[in-house]
């Protein structure tokens, strides 16, 4: 008796004492991938000069942090898609705030020849049309199309900014965030995938866009100046005027601090 | 005067108890139909809309194309794919080696062995999808050559492993529980021990068997995490069926994928309902089945082998086998020529081997077999520890396990993973203790069985095969969202709560049953009341039983990744939660993120998957020591 009642007493205090609050205040930011590790160090920093105040920064994609924030259920939202009239009808309170410039860089493993690719070319492989790399002019090998899953934003603009709303080919992998699809990339000699300019660096290659005979490669200046034809801003997301802390980060963000953060995550600030 | 009062008061008292214990017992039926009711209310939509025959069989998932698809038939046939290339090799796999343990194993060596299935069963799923994503998916790319090893075969292979551990000890018990005698009969009209094994044991244990097997199906068929992070995920039917290199989806990947992201109350997020729902009832079956066989095991034992009836049986199930066989060429002559030939020989040897052979090289050639299969399975496990050990190790450091994580991640350490961790067991044992424990003290002590007892059973094992991922997506809907608690750690300890209540309730109540009767008959004799009697003699020396199943469930609920993905983890946190309301980082939850979404991260991936399989593997090692030590004091 003795040891089974210390047990449910000690297991009853062991979760009494979770309940305790700190009163630290909280803001709980959701959203795209894309955004994710900006969003990550903006709120370390915007923790360390502001004691007492908790971010908690979590991914889903974004659609669901337009839902959750909609919801209640986060206080700010990243999106790397435009806030469509849908969403809005949802949630007629959503406030939108562009914080970086994005491109999508298409990226192949390293060891893969062909260095550019045409829009159509591009869109002939996700649609299944060039199953070989042989077709677009590289040495052949089966291609293997790596994709965001279907709630993605960064799909989501993909697939009107390239694919022109066309469908992909079945047999695209699909992986749930910009890093998944770099890491297979990288990992998989016929690959080839899509992704935020942030994720284009280590272990893959970024294949330049061909347009009349000139080659643009995914580059900050190149996204800056528009020239590269594949780029979207990323918003952070409020429902309704953001509140004191809410404003308070979104300011830090598009603040100098904030938009040095995003130049070395590899987005392009925008100013 | 006053032992009147007392006496009233203690009637009151009993009375009071009882209901509670009723009630405790009751809420896992309640649970489970609840589960159901949240479920079908969600994806109704997707039921009155398209309808249930363009869902179910539908021939495309494409639920953002134009106009969107919501046909779950590719991921029907994934999922039948993958449990189905899984059992191919883990059914022998894991009978061999449930007789080899049963046996042949040499003297001594059983209760080790069986740790080594159950340290098997320990390793978290999460875990198993980080070696298959990091090593199988690129082991295989490599040795067969193609363009990539994110496939069918991928998923088949850690599906089957991780339902050899259900095979093994299920099998294992069926085997050992054959009656000495008809082995000694076999043996002392001159069979040799393999003959007995298999014309005696194997015959008598066939329907545990077929439930072991059928139950491992339930595991793989339920599983989420380790299959989705190595099958691709593309929607497709392989083509031909044969391709065991297409990447596949299962209805549990898609769950796990779409889930998080997919927007509040559209027609996607019903059909993610739909598929839940379509993964309950095939689970439900499958488990069904195998507790139908487990039940009606007796009567299987000594009809066998007896009879023109049950002749004609084997007749039959043995011409099943051969056309089985048959089939497996054929299917393989699909895909490849020289795959089917080798086949068709090593069916030709075996036959050979069963039937022309002296019978004492049959023999040792079986035992050999038997015994390589225990090795195989012995080396999976070896492999994985080593892999998880040998990576996991340099990343950790005093900072790492004290530290907070810094890029994505990459760098720092893993402590508020950890905190996380321990809050959402602690908390999901604090509330599934008292439930679990009162129940069983019901069904033990107090139920007279009936109808509503046999409800309360049947709700127990429903509730014990619900998929994690199924428990994930009422967490989202139910606690999440319909309850706002938003994603936090309350909604997180809840569903783990709910998902560890029947190992609880079923070790307690072994536990409190394996108490002589006439402890409670000298209580009451004494003129102890019911509940004085099952407070002060039943529920003392139960304790390290129910300790075990408590451990059980902390294990569990430690390494499970769906059930927290949508309802209580968060990517990443600078301060330790604060509040119930907050959410939380957790280890499983980690390490999913670090292998599949941050590249450059495996060796955090591996030291917070080292962290985990030590915590998960300690627990597991704790019930072991406590069965040992408790059991050479028990003198009754």
């Amino acid at each position: 008796m003795p040891v089974s009642s210390a047990f449910l007493l000690a297991a009853l205090l062991l979760s009494g004492c979770i309940g305790g609050g700190s009163g630290n205040r909280v803001l709980r930011v959701s959203g795209s991938t894309t955004l994710l590790p900006v969003a990550e160090k903006a709120a370390q920093e915007f923790m360390a000069g502001n004691p007492g105040v908790d971010v908690s920064v979590n991914g889903g994609g974004s659609s669901a942090g337009i839902k959750a924030v909609g919801e209640g259920m986060a206080d700010v939202g990243m999106s790397s898609r435009d806030v469509k009239p849908d969403d809005f009808a949802q949630y007629p309170g959503l406030k939108v705030f562009a914080v970086a410039r994005d491109g999508i860089a298409v990226i192949v493993n390293p060891s893969n020849s062909v260095s550019s690719l045409t829009l159509e070319q591009v869109r002939g492989i996700y649609n299944g049309s060039y199953a070989d790399w042989g077709e677009v002019g590289g040495s052949g090998g089966q291609i293997v199309l790596v994709g965001r899953d279907s709630t993605s934003g960064t799909r989501e603009f993909f697939t009107g900014a390239v694919m022109r709303g066309g469908g992909y080919a079945p047999a695209m992998l699909e992986k749930n965030s910009n890093g998944g699809v770099q890491q297979t990339v990288s990992q998989t000699p016929g690959a080839i995938g899509y992704v935020g300019l942030g994720f284009a660096g280590s272990g893959v290659k970024a294949v330049g866009i061909s347009a009349n005979r000139t080659v643009v490669y995914p580059t900050v200046a190149a996204v800056l100046s528009r020239e590269y034809p594949v780029s979207r801003d990323l918003y952070l997301v409020t429902n309704g005027e953001p509140d004191g802390l809410e404003s308070a980060f979104i300011g830090f963000l598009l603040g100098p601090q904030g938009q040095e953060l995003v130049g070395e995550e590899g987005f392009v600030p925008l100013r | 005067m006053e032992g009147a009062r007392r006496g009233k008061r203690n009637r009151l008292l009993e009375f009071l108890v009882e209901r509670a214990l009723f009630a405790s017992a009751l809420f896992s039926a309640v649970a489970v139909a609840f589960i159901i009711l949240f479920l079908f209310r969600e994806s109704l939509p997707i039921f009155l809309g398209p309808g249930l025959l363009d869902f179910v069989l539908g021939a495309a998932w494409n639920p953002v194309g134009s106009p969107p698809l919501f046909g779950a038939l590719p991921l029907v046939a994934g999922t039948a794919l993958v449990t189905l290339g899984a059992m191919v090799f883990a059914i022998p796999l894991g009978v061999a080696t449930a007789v080899f343990v049963s046996e042949l194993s040499p003297k001594g060596w059983k209760p080790l062995l069986k740790l080594c299935v159950e340290i098997l069963a320990g390793v978290p799923s999460v875990v198993y999808g980080l070696f298959g994503l990091v090593v199988l998916t690129d082991w295989i790319r490599v040795s067969f050559a193609v363009p990539t090893g994110e496939s069918w075969l991928a998923g088949s292979v850690l599906l089957g492993v991780m339902s050899l551990p259900t095979i093994i000890s299920v099998s294992e018990d069926a085997i050992s529980s054959v009656l000495r005698e008809h082995k000694e009969a076999s043996l002392s009209l001159g069979a040799t021990k393999w003959q007995t094994i298999w014309r005696v044991v194997l015959p008598s244990a066939r329907s545990g068997i077929t439930a072991a097997v059928v139950l491992g199906m339930g595991r793989a068929i339920g599983e989420t995490m380790a299959v989705m992070m190595v099958t691709g995920n593309a929607a497709v039917i392989p083509s031909p069926i044969t391709n065991v290199f297409s990447p596949v989806r299962t209805i549990t990947g898609t769950l796990g994928i779409e889930m998080g992201e997919v927007a509040f109350g559209s027609m996607h997020y019903s059909a993610l309902f739909g598929l839940a729902v379509l993964l309950f009832v095939i689970v439900l079956v499958v488990n069904s089945a195998a507790l139908f066989l487990l039940r009606h095991r007796q009567a299987g034992a000594f009809g066998a082998g007896r009879g023109m009836v049950s002749r004609a049986k084997s007749f039959l199930s043995g011409n099943m086998v051969l056309l089985a066989g048959l089939a497996v060429v054929a299917l393989a002559g699909m895909s490849s020529r020289a795959l089917a030939a080798s086949l068709l020989v090593a069916f030709a040897l075996l036959y050979l081997l069963l039937t022309r052979l002296r019978r004492q090289w049959t023999e040792k050639i079986a035992f050999g077999a038997m015994g390589a299969s225990f090795l195989l399975v012995a080396c999976a496990l070896a492999v994985i520890i080593y892999y998880v050990f040998s990576n996991g190790l340099p990343a950790i450091t005093p900072e790492f396990l004290s530290g907070f994580p810094g890029n994505s991640g990459r760098a720092g350490g893993i402590l508020p993973a950890i905190i996380g961790t321990v809050y959402l067991v602690a908390g999901a044992i604090a509330i599934a203790l008292p439930l679990g424990v009162g129940a069983a003290v019901y069904l033990a002590e107090y139920s007279r069985g009936g109808r509503i007892v046999s409800v309360v059973r049947a709700g127990i094992d429903n509730l014990n095969g619900v998929p994690s991922i199924v428990f994930g997506l009422f967490g989202f809907a139910f606690l999440v969202i319909f309850l706002k608690l938003g994603v936090s750690l309350l909604a997180g300890q809840l569903t783990l709560a709910l998902m560890v209540l029947p190992t609880i309730i079923r070790t307690s109540e072994e536990a409190i049953k394996s108490v002589p009767n006439s402890f409670r008959e000298g209580s009451l004799a004494l003129g102890a009341t019911k509940w004085q009697t099952v407070w002060r003699v039943v529920l003392p020396p139960s304790v390290p039983g129910i300790l075990t199943g408590v451990i059980l469930g902390m294990g569990r609920a430690a390494g499970e990744t769906a059930p927290i993905m949508f309802t209580a983890a968060v990517f990443s946190q600078r301060a330790l939660p604060s509040s119930e309301l907050e959410p939380v980082m957790a280890l499983p939850y980690h390490i999913y993120l670090l292998a599949t979404s941050v590249p450059g991260a495996a060796g955090n991936a591996y030291g917070a998957a080292l962290v985990l399989l030590v915590l998960v593997l300690g627990m597991y090692g704790f019930t072991a020591l406590i069965r040992a030590g408790f059991s050479g004091r028990r003198n009754w």
